[in-house]
């Protein structure tokens, strides 16, 4: 790796162990090999939304050519939101695109990223699906967001159910993460998930 | 009272000039968010042109400023140092591999002048468009206030 971008990469690591952010638990890097080209990151989903009380972790990768490139982010905590895909975890978000300037940092990433939290884009969407019920059901978003939190990135909410649908769906032979995407994506209408997901299977055979 | 082509900020064709259907259809791209769509909006915009890289003015170490922000090294006597006219200061050998990329400041984004004309026309008509959004709303304002 470049010297330029290891040698930031160490000192930026020293910033985010110090800032205050840590300190109340909001944000954390870690390293995942020696090299400094892998780290992984973690945020606390902020108060007041539907991620609060969820820690989500993210994989960044740090590019040779750092900090003139930025770094590549995306969620390994699978999570409900307008802007990152509910599949692969991939971010839409300006600064680690066309916005990245080279005086931003790990920290200031990890910010923006807590902050895109509190405040989705619906029209600058990842994932058209989320987006739309971003939009047209926002009530149905905010409980499927939270139960999203609660299942994979340890949210406190217990909502029995929505807990109680996906039930019915696995009690049928669907694996548990398929039928919360089925259910997830039709607004918790068990019929159209059911029919949505049996027609796949029976489209693959 | 201006003429319709001073007002649009545009020019008459000349006598045998054909228009340049490029620019047109750049604008129609623009104009209707296709630009946007089409990812072209994602590049990060060019380099800085070479006369302004060169032209930033080197300072010497004095203490005021600290911390080169894409190194985040401090600065000392032996750093030579370059300015930008938004006077941000970095280590030359950050800051001309980044204007050599893209042509704004890393820190506040004040924007330097390029060598692509295409970049620069774009910059000028998304200026203008303001500008006469502006003009429109005034008008409107001194018509029916």
């Amino acid at each position: 790796m470049a010297n330029i971008a290891a040698q930031r990469i160490k000192r930026e690591f020293k910033e985010v162990i110090k800032s205050e952010e840590v300190a109340k638990c909001a944000i954390k890097v870690e390293l995942v090999n020696d090299s400094f080209t892998e780290l992984k990151g973690e945020i606390a989903g902020p108060p007041d939304t539907p991620y609060e009380g969820g820690n989500f972790v993210l994989e960044i990768k740090v590019p040779e050519t750092y900090p003139f490139n930025p770094p590549k982010v995306r969620f390994i905590t699978k999570i409900w939101h307008p802007n990152i895909s509910s599949v692969t975890g991939a971010i839409c978000l300006d600064i680690l695109k066309d916005q990245w300037a080279a005086a931003m940092t790990l920290r200031t990433v990890l910010l923006s990223l807590q902050a895109l939290l509190s405040a989705a884009e619906p029209d600058d969407p990842q994932d058209a699906v989320v987006a739309k019920q971003y939009k047209e059901q926002p009530e149905m978003f905010r409980q499927t967001a939270k139960h999203w939190t609660s299942v994979y990135a340890g949210g406190p909410a217990k909502m029995s159910d929505l807990d109680d649908k996906i039930r019915r769906l696995t009690d049928m032979g669907i694996e548990e993460h398929n039928a919360r995407v089925a259910l997830s994506s039709y607004n918790w209408d068990l019929e159209r998930a059911t029919e949505q997901l049996f027609m796949t299977v029976m489209a693959k055979n | 009272m201006s003429d319709y082509f001073e007002e649009m900020g545009w020019t008459p064709l000349r006598d045998g000039e054909a228009p340049n259907s490029f620019l047109h259809m750049a604008r129609l791209l623009r104009d209707f968010g296709m630009w946007d769509e089409l990812g072209l909006g994602e590049r990060l915009p060019p380099p800085a042109s070479k006369e302004a890289i060169s032209n930033l003015k080197d300072i010497k170490f004095d203490g005021t400023c600290q911390q080169c922000t894409v190194c985040l090294k401090d600065f000392d006597a032996a750093s030579s140092i370059k300015s930008m006219p938004c006077r941000h200061s970095f280590h030359n050998e950050c800051i001309t591999p980044w204007l050599k990329k893209t042509n704004s400041c890393p820190l506040c984004r004040y924007e330097l002048p390029t060598d692509d004309e295409d970049y620069e026309l774009y910059k000028k008509e998304k200026k203008r468009a303001v500008q006469r959004e502006e003009d429109v709303k005034s008008l409107h304002n001194s018509m029916f206030s």
